[in-house]
């Protein structure tokens, strides 16, 4: 209001019709010129995760060259049925049993059988004196208490161990979809080429058949040495282990600190250094905390993540229980982090009419803070489970098995995790173990997706509660 | 500093207009018995009003008194030296230019500003003539017993219920579950908000207007039992018709509570506060802004005739 500027020298100052018109050409080309470079950036980010999910998915499905042991045909025909008309898996229990009599072992046939029975009246590979002795024993094996196998249990022992099918190359989706001649053709000539790799086979036997990696049975099966048969049942279970140890270690603890640091701790050095020190261990290195783990849950701690101090034991302290500590140790800085900001989000005029009622902090924090904070924290609980879900570095440190059939029974069994048994199949030099290794990542994708659902829904049920 | 003079002047206000009102219009007030005793600290002229006082009870001092209370925020003194003196059921109003401290004064009668964790007073402020700053004092229980309303509405994301049962839940409320109920109606009724409510009682307390929200925030307040009700700019978020019945609501409540309220309208503390105090603030030689009391005077009296030309010049809008 003090008039430095008089009227005439403000028109000066500011450019005249016909340079404002250009001014006004040249921001608005800045402004779309940004605009673009934004839609370009976001479009990178949906190519480059297109592509990711792309190539998972073109590897887990698609043609495979497969030769079996003996064909299911000729099993078919020895019952004296059709081939054409009758299927492996039209023949009946009793047949397929007799079938597997004449194609395995006793020994492998009685190992079977203490598995799981073929039939409860009878036995098929074992006498009845030895089963009597077996199952009088201590550690009597499974057989002597569980039912009876199912047709279509036999029919897959049939499948693996008669038809004992072989795959001996894989295509991709995109190449089975569009040219599967071509596929054909490179098995042949690569039959010609070297015949000696392919044993007693010939190129007549060879079948050519679509196959989901991902399926049913792979996702149920525990791991095997034939990539045929390998599942992942073990590391989904082991994965999941790992996931609940971690977020029931990581979210009260972290959750807890936030509520501290963010309600009753007075500004100090002190607190300020442990500020900061949060916020930069959540950027150290996973690897780091692999060899923490290492050191502190598997070592120095043995006595309780091996249970020995609880009379259930592991031989060591390479357990699902180390390994969940250590996951739950590397996410509690995300899970602190994310929390206090939920926490800092809460308006401070709750607070104060909280506090201005005569209530303690405690009471005004956990009656209006927390529940206006917990969708935040459960945004940071879904970080924390997509960062342990996934994983694998310090997994490897902390011992994670390279290969168990057993799933996890408890806090205190070995274990593996997908990203393990991904990490692991990729290392392989067969072809089929690339296919496994795509059907893992996206099992595992789904698994997050599935955690992650189950997380949102809750954040969203805690959200409209509020309104 | 700066403000000596004008607070010399401004306790002289403050104990003139005590024996006034003292005088005129309390003649048999019922006052808790639990009022302090008399201090000489407190007021700095005690002959006259101690002669005038009918019983102890009447002695002059308020239902709260500051003494040569000073608020720091780290370093910086945010006010100066306020002494005065708070009636027992009667609306004293603070007025002043912005930034001279007066939410800060009436956040520091019930120790709301040790939220914040620089804070400092020194100082005494007596309630019912003991320091509530006074070490081993609870500032929880100060709260329950000096309510306080916000500038902006700030029920709590709850059912209406809630808002006000909660209050006296944590506060250790022992009766059943329709004690409680009488209680919210009580709470409600005295809020005037009642008849407006009392259908929905379980839809959120977001889901009020304004002005709902700012008399379900007083009923909130009233429910925990307190004496005092601190209000700071209650109004300044709301509507002229939803003021108006703020201030109506004002009106009802000073016959039960003391109520002292910071109002950056004028009109407002003209229309509603038996006793004005205007804070102004100066400059010191480091260019820090710090408050002080200029006078604290029976309205009538500041608004048509102000011993202070601060005041004047600020009543008469010259500045602030």
């Amino acid at each position: 209001m003090t008039g430095t500027l008089r009227e005439r020298e403000k028109q000066q100052y500011f450019p005249s019709e016909a340079e404002y018109d250009r001014l006004l050409d040249k921001r608005s080309r800045r402004g779309l010129l940004v605009q673009g470079s934004l839609l370009l950036a976001l479009t990178i980010a949906v190519l480059a995760l297109v592509t990711l999910l792309s190539t998972i998915i073109n590897d887990s499905f698609g043609l495979v060259a497969q030769v079996n042991q003996v064909e299911p045909e000729e099993i078919v025909a020895s019952h004296g049925y059709d081939p054409a008309a009758v299927g492996l898996g039209d023949l009946g229990k009793d047949e397929l049993v007799e079938t597997l009599q004449g194609g395995i072992s006793n020994n492998v046939g009685r190992r079977l059988e203490r598995e799981q029975r073929f039939y409860e009246d009878r036995l098929v590979f074992e006498s009845q004196a030895k089963w009597d002795e077996i199952c009088a024993e201590g550690d009597a094996p499974a057989g002597c208490s569980s039912g009876e196998r199912n047709q279509a249990n036999v029919l897959l022992l049939v499948e693996e161990r008669i038809v004992a099918p072989d795959i001996i190359a894989t295509d991709t989706l995109v190449g089975s979809l569009l040219n599967p001649e071509d596929f054909e053709q490179s098995v042949e000539e690569s039959f010609v080429a070297n015949p000696a790799r392919y044993g007693d086979y010939t190129f007549d036997q060879v079948r050519f058949q679509w196959r989901a990696w991902f399926s049913w049975q792979f996702i149920t099966s525990p791991a095997s040495a034939s990539p045929e048969l390998a599942g992942i049942s073990t590391a989904i279970l082991g994965s999941l282990w790992l996931v609940g140890i971690t977020v029931l270690f990581a979210v009260p603890i972290g959750v807890a600190a936030a509520i501290y640091l963010e309600e009753f701790a007075k500004p100090s050095r002190i607190n300020d250094l442990i500020q900061t020190n949060i916020n930069n261990l959540a950027g150290v290195p996973s690897i780091i905390y692999g060899m923490l783990g290492l050191a502190v849950f598997v070592r120095l701690l043995e006595p309780i993540t091996s249970g020995s101090v609880f009379g259930d034991y592991a031989p060591n302290g390479r357990t699902v229980l180390a390994a969940g500590l250590t996951l739950g140790v590397l996410t509690l800085p995300v899970v602190i982090i994310s929390s206090q900001e939920a926490i800092r989000a809460v308006p401070n005029s709750l607070r104060q009419a909280g506090m201005g009622l005569g209530a303690t902090k405690w009471q005004t924090v956990r009656s209006h803070v927390l529940p206006i904070a917990i969708p935040g924290i459960l945004t940071g609980t879904i970080l924390s489970i997509g960062r342990a879900i996934g994983e694998t570095a310090p997994l490897i440190l902390v011992g994670a098995a390279g290969f168990i059939t057993t799933s996890p029974k408890g806090p205190f069994s070995q274990f593996t995790a997908l990203p393990i048994q991904i990490f692991q199949w990729t290392a392989l030099p067969q072809e089929e173990y690339r296919n496994l290794a795509a059907a893992a990542s996206l099992a595992l994708l789904v698994l997050l997706l599935i955690l992650n659902a189950g997380a949102v829904i809750l954040r969203n049920r805690y959200s409209r509660r509020l309104q | 500093m700066t403000s000596d003079t004008p607070d010399n002047v401004g306790l002289d206000t403050a104990a003139r207009a005590d024996v006034d009102t003292a005088a005129m219009d309390r003649p048999a007030m019922a006052v808790p018995g639990e009022q302090g005793t008399p201090s000489d600290r407190v007021e700095p002229t005690p002959g006259t009003v101690g002669s005038l006082s009918p019983s102890p009870d009447e002695s002059g001092h308020g239902v709260l008194t500051t003494n040569g209370m000073d608020v720091y925020y780290g370093d910086f003194r945010a006010v100066a030296d306020v002494t005065m003196n708070f009636d027992f059921n009667r609306i004293s109003a603070l007025i002043g230019p912005s930034g001279c401290g007066k939410s800060t004064v009436l956040r520091s009668l019930n120790r709301m500003n040790d939220l914040i964790p620089t804070a400092k007073v020194t100082g005494e402020v007596l309630y019912h003539g003991s320091n509530i700053y006074q070490p081993g004092v609870d500032p929880v229980e100060i709260r329950r017993r000096i309510g306080m309303v916000f500038q902006k509405p700030n029920p709590f994301p709850k059912s209406i219920f809630d808002n006000i049962a909660w209050g006296a839940r944590i506060n250790g409320f022992k009766g059943s579950k329709s004690d409680m109920g009488d209680l919210v109606e009580d709470a409600l009724k005295h809020a005037a908000l009642w008849d407006e409510v009392k259908d929905k009682l379980k839809d959120s307390g977001l889901s009020l207007s304004g002005g709902q929200q700012q008399r379900l925030c007083i009923a909130r307040a009233i429910a925990t039992q307190p004496d005092v009700i601190l209000m700071d700019e209650p109004c300044s978020a709301l509507d002229p018709i939803a003021t108006l019945r703020i201030e109506e609501l004002m009106m009802t409540l000073k016959s039960e509570y003391s109520i002292i309220i910071v109002t950056h309208n004028m009109q407002q503390a003209a229309r509603v506060s038996d006793k004005t105090a205007f804070f102004n603030v100066a400059l010191d030689t480091k260019g820090q802004r710090t408050g002080y009391l200029v006078e604290f005077s029976p309205t009538d009296e500041l608004f048509t005739s102000p011993r202070e030309q601060a005041t004047e010049d600020y009543i008469t809008g010259r500045f602030g």
